[in-house]
C-alpha cells in the first residue's frame, strides 16, 4: 500500500507551487465529490507509492466554507498518513491558526514553513527547532518560488507517515477550557475513532453543528456537553467559539514570541505596501488598470507591429491551416486514393472546421499568459478590490471582474474562473453574465458586418463591446431584483498577497490550463459538428433523391434553416437572408467563429475566407440592412454561447435546472433586445413601418424599464453569509 | 469605540470588538482580526480598506470595516 499526504495551508502560502514541484506532471484533477471545489492529487516525483493530496487553500477547518468541509471530512474520513502543513513564514502567527487545528487530529503532521528566504530578507529569525518543540511536531524550512526544500519537507513527511507517530498534543486550552472539553471527550469516549476524540471534542465545544449531526449523540449525552460547554461560558463570559478562537491566538503568540527574532519596527511600510499606494490609489487605480489592460490586448489582438498574438494567428490561419495541413492532407489523402465524398468530408469538413478554431489559439493564449502573469504576481488580487466599488452598484461583486476578464479570451475559463467567487448566488449570477462579454470568437462576427455594412468603422467593434457591458449591468440590476439573487454582494474580504515576481511554472501551467479548455473543443464538440455541419450542407434532396448537392439552397441545411426561420421573424430577419442568418446562428452555436464560416459557404464563397470574411462582404451588404445586421449581431453576441460554454455552465452551477435557467435567460435576453433594436429602431428610421410586433417590443422594453426600476425583493435585514474561499489564490 | 472607518491611512489601531453574526465574525478571526490585536490602515478609497493584520494585507469594504470597531 503506498502512502497518502495531505498537503494544506493558507491561501496564499505558496501551496500550489509547492504541490507543482513536488508532483511536476504527475496530477489528477478532478472535483471533490458533489461540488465544485476542485480535487488534485498526484504521485510524489521518484517515489511512485506516495501520493501527495492537494487541500484547497484554507483559513481554518470552520464548517463556514465549501473549501473547509472538504477539506476537513477528507482529513478525518480518508485518514491520510500524514498532514505536510505549509505555512507562509513572513506571516507565521495567522498561518499557524490553521496549523493549531490540524495538530489537534492526532496524525503526523510535518511543518513546512515557506518564504524563509524573504524571512531573512526582512532580518527576522525563525529557530525552526523551538518552534517544532512548541508546537509538537517536527518544522523545516523552505522556499517553494526558488524550489529549495521542497523534497526535503516531503520527505519529512513520508519518514513521519512511515514511523506513524500522531503530533503531541498540546496544551493549548487552559484552566475551565481544558476541564470542559475533558469534559467532553469523557462523555463522547468510545462513539468516535480514538485518534479524534480531542477534534471531536473542541469541535462539540464549539457547537458546530455539522459534527452534532454526524455523531447523532444521545438528548442525555447532548444535555452534559451543553451544560459543560454553558459552565465554562459563564465563567468567562464568552460564547465557546470566540473562547477557542482566543485560546489558540494566545497560545500561537506564546509560540511565536519564543521561536521567531523580529528586526523591523512592527508597522513598517513594505515595498508592497508603496506599490499599493499607487495602483490602489482612488484617482490613479482605474487609469493604471486601463493603460496595462491596454497593452495586454494590444500585444495579443492588436494589428500593431508587436501584436505577437495577432502575427500568431495569422500564421496559423494563413500558413498553417491555408497551405501546410490541407497541402500534406491533400498528398496523404492522394497517397491512400481517398477521393469524392470522403476527401470532400476530411478536407473541407473536418481540416476547415477545426482550422478555423484553432487559428484563434495563438491570441488566446498570448492574452491568457499576460492575464497568468497578472494573477501570480498579485495585481489581480487588486483588480478585484478596485472594481469592487463599481460592480456592487450593480449587484456583483469584485471578484466578478476577473472571470469577465478572461472570457474576453474565450468564455469557457472565463465561466470556470467563477470559482473563486464565494457566495452562492453571486457565482450564479456571475456565471449567467459572463457569456454576455464578446469573446475572441465573437470578433470576426462583429468584423463581418463592420466590413460588410458599415464602410469597416471601428465604432461598430467599440458599440459591440459596450453592449456586452451593458447586458451584464442591465442583468445584474435586473436578477437582483429576483428574490433567487436578493440581497447584498457577500461583503468583500480578500486576502492580499504580497506582490512577488512571477513564478515560470505557475504563470505557464495557469495559462497552458486555461488554454488547453479552448483547444480541446477543437478536437472534440468541433470536430464532431464539423462533420455534421459538411453533411447538412452538402446533402439534399434534388428532384426527390437524397444526394449531394451542388447548389446549398437546396440542402438539408436550408431546409432546417428554411424550417424554423420564423422564429426570428420579429427580430427582422426575412427575404432571402432569413434561413441564412438562421443555419448561421445555428453553427454559432457549436463555436461562434463558425458564423462567418458558414456566411461564406452559404453565400458560395468557395476558397480561404479571412478571417472577417472580406470576400462575402458585398453579398453580405445587398442582403442585410443597416438595421438587420445590428439585430443580428447583438442576438449573436447575446445568446447562448457556443457549446463547449454551455458545458461549462453545466459544470459550475452543476444543475439542471440552473443550466437551462442560464441559458434559457441568455436566449431570451439576446432575443428581446434584438427585436426592441429591429422594430423600435426601424421605426424611427422608417425602415419598419408599424405592426403587431412593434406593440411587443415596445411593451417588452417597458417590462424591461420596469424590472429595473422595480423595488425588487427585500431580504430580511443583515441576511449575509460568506461561503467559500476568501481569496483568489495565485493558481 | 468607533467604527474602523473612522480610522485614516497609516494608523495603527487597536480592535476592540467585532458586531455581527457569528459566521462573518469567525471569518475575520480567521483572518487574523482579533480583539484586542493591532492593525494598520494602509489605503483607503471610498471607504473600503487595506489593512495590515498581523503580517498579512487584508482588504475589506466599508460595510465589513464598519463592524471592527476600534
Amino acid at each position: 500500500m503506498g502512502l497518502k499526504i495531505a498537503l494544506a495551508g493558507n491561501p496564499n502560502s505558496g501551496k500550489t507551487t509547492l504541490f507543482n514541484s513536488l508532483t511536476g506532471s504527475n496530477q489528477y484533477v478532478g472535483n471533490w465529490p458533489g461540488v465544485t471545489v476542485e480535487k488534485k492529487e498526484g504521485h510524489l516525483k521518484g517515489n511512485k507509492d506516495v501520493v501527495i493530496q492537494d487541500l484547497p487553500g484554507i483559513y481554518s477547518l470552520s464548517p463556514y466554507t465549501l473549501e473547509e468541509v472538504v477539506s476537513r471530512s477528507y482529513l478525518v474520513t480518508q485518514k491520510p498518513d500524514a498532514i505536510l502543513n505549509i505555512v507562509d513564514g513572513t506571516n507565521i502567527e495567522r498561518n499557524l491558526y490553521l496549523t493549531t487545528q490540524l495538530l489537534e487530529l492526532g496524525l503526523p503532521v510535518v511543518l513546512a514553513v515557506n518564504m524563509i528566504d524573504l524571512v531573512r530578507k526582512n532580518g527576522d529569525q525563525i529557530d525552526l527547532n523551538k518552534l517544532g518543540k512548541a508546537l509538537g511536531c517536527e518544522a523545516v524550512e523552505m522556499s517553494a518560488l526558488k524550489s529549495k526544500g521542497s523534497m526535503e519537507a516531503a520527505n519529512k513527511a513520508v519518514a513521519a507517515a512511515k514511523a506513524g507517530r500522531a503530533a503531541e498534543p498540546l496544551q493549548m486550552y487552559t484552566g475551565s477550557v481544558e476541564e470542559a472539553i475533558s469534559r467532553i471527550e469523557e462523555l463522547i469516549n468510545g462513539k468516535v475513532d480514538a485518534q479524534y476524540l480531542r477534534w471531536y471534542a473542541v469541535k462539540l465545544f464549539e457547537r458546530d453543528e455539522r459534527i452534532e449531526e454526524e455523531l447523532q449523540l444521545d438528548s442525555s449525552v447532548k444535555k452534559e456537553v451543553e451544560n459543560a460547554i454553558v459552565k465554562c461560558e459563564k465563567e468567562l463570559d464568552d460564547d465557546a467559539e470566540s473562547i477557542i478562537t482566543n485560546q489558540r491566538y494566545t497560545y500561537i503568540s506564546g509560540v511565536v514570541a519564543k521561536a521567531v527574532k523580529k528586526k523591523g519596527a512592527k508597522h513598517s511600510m513594505t515595498t508592497s505596501d508603496k506599490i499599493d499606494r499607487i495602483v490602489t490609489n482612488r484617482i490613479l487605480a482605474l487609469p493604471i488598470f486601463a493603460g496595462i489592460m491596454f497593452v495586454i490586448y494590444a500585444i495579443a489582438m492588436g494589428g500593431y507591429s508587436f501584436s505577437i498574438g495577432t502575427m500568431g494567428t495569422d500564421w496559423v490561419n494563413d500558413v498553417l491551416f491555408g497551405e501546410i495541413v490541407p497541402g500534406a492532407v491533400d498528398s496523404i489523402l492522394g497517397a491512400l486514393h481517398v477521393e469524392g465524398v470522403l476527401y470532400s468530408l476530411i478536407q473541407d469538413g473536418i481540416v476547415a472546421g477545426v482550422g478555423a478554431v484553432l487559428g484563434f489559439v495563438p491570441q488566446i493564449l498570448v492574452l491568457f499568459l499576460f492575464l497568468a502573469i497578472l494573477e501570480d504576481i498579485g495585481y489581480m488580487a487588486r483588480v478585484a478590490f478596485i472594481m469592487d466599488r463599481i460592480f456592487r452598484r450593480f449587484g456583483l461583486s469584485g471578484k466578478s471582474f476577473i472571470p469577465m476578464l478572461v472570457a474576453t479570451g474565450c468564455g469557457v475559463p472565463g465561466i470556470m474562473a467563477s470559482r473563486t467567487i464565494e457566495q452562492d448566488r453571486d457565482r450564479k449570477m456571475t456565471i449567467m453574465t459572463t457569456g454576455f462579454i464578446p469573446c475572441g470568437a465573437k470578433m470576426p462576427i462583429i468584423g463581418l458586418f463592420a466590413g460588410a455594412i458599415f464602410g469597416g468603422s471601428s465604432l461598430v467593434a467599440t458599440s459591440a463591446f459596450f453592449i456586452g457591458i451593458a447586458a451584464v449591468v442591465i442583468s445584474g440590476i435586473m436578477l437582483k431584483k429576483f428574490k433567487a439573487f436578493a440581497g447584498e454582494p457577500a461583503p468583500f474580504v480578500m486576502e492580499l498577497p504580497a506582490y512577488h515576481l512571477p513564478s515560470v511554472g505557475n504563470v505557464l501551467r495557469a495559462t497552458w490550463e486555461r488554454g488547453w479548455s479552448f483547444i480541446k473543443r477543437a478536437g472534440t464538440v468541433i470536430l464532431l459538428s464539423s462533420i455534421v455541419l459538411w453533411f447538412l450542407q452538402g446533402f439534399g434532396f434534388t428532384d426527390g433523391t437524397f444526394g449531394m448537392v451542388e447548389d446549398n439552397n437546396t440542402s438539408l441545411l436550408a431546409a432546417i434553416g428554411n424550417a424554423i426561420a420564423w422564429i426570428f421573424y420579429p427580430l427582422g430577419w426575412v427575404g432571402d437572408m432569413a434561413w441564412k442568418a438562421t443555419v448561421a446562428t445555428f453553427t454559432g452555436l457549436i463555436a461562434k467563429e463558425e458564423v462567418v464560416n458558414t456566411f461564406g459557404v452559404l453565400y458560395h464563397y468557395s476558397g480561404e475566407l479571412s478571417e472577417a470574411g472580406d470576400e462575402v462582404w458585398n453579398l453580405v451588404a445587398a442582403d442585410f440592412t443597416a438595421l438587420t445586421a445590428y439585430s443580428f449581431m447583438i442576438f449573436n453576441l447575446l445568446c447562448a454561447p457556443c457549446f463547449a460554454a454551455m458545458g461549462a455552465i453545466k459544470r459550475e452551477m452543476n444543475n439542471t435546472k440552473w443550466t437551462l435557467g442560464a441559458i434559457g435567460y441568455m436566449c431570451g435576453f439576446a432575443y428581446v433586445v434584438a427585436m426592441i433594436v429591429y422594430q423600435l429602431g426601424g421605426l424611427v428610421t422608417g425602415e419598419v413601418g408599424f405592426n403587431f410586433f412593434t406593440i411587443v417590443a415596445a411593451a417588452a422594453l417597458v417590462g424591461m424599464i420596469y424590472l429595473l426600476c422595480r423595488k425588487g425583493y427585500q431580504p430580511e435585514q443583515g441576511n449575509y453569509s460568506i461561503k467559500g474561499k476568501m481569496s483568489v489564490e495565485a493558481r | 469605540m468607533m467604527p474602523l472607518t473612522m480610522a485614516r491611512a497609516g494608523e495603527t489601531v487597536t480592535i476592540q470588538g467585532i458586531t455581527g453574526k457569528d459566521e462573518v465574525r469567525q471569518h475575520l478571526v480567521e483572518l487574523g482580526f482579533v480583539v484586542n490585536g493591532e492593525i494598520t490602515v494602509v489605503n483607503q478609497i471610498a471607504g473600503n480598506l487595506i489593512l495590515q493584520v498581523k503580517d498579512g494585507r487584508v482588504a475589506l469594504d466599508k460595510t465589513m470595516a464598519n463592524r471592527i470597531m476600534i
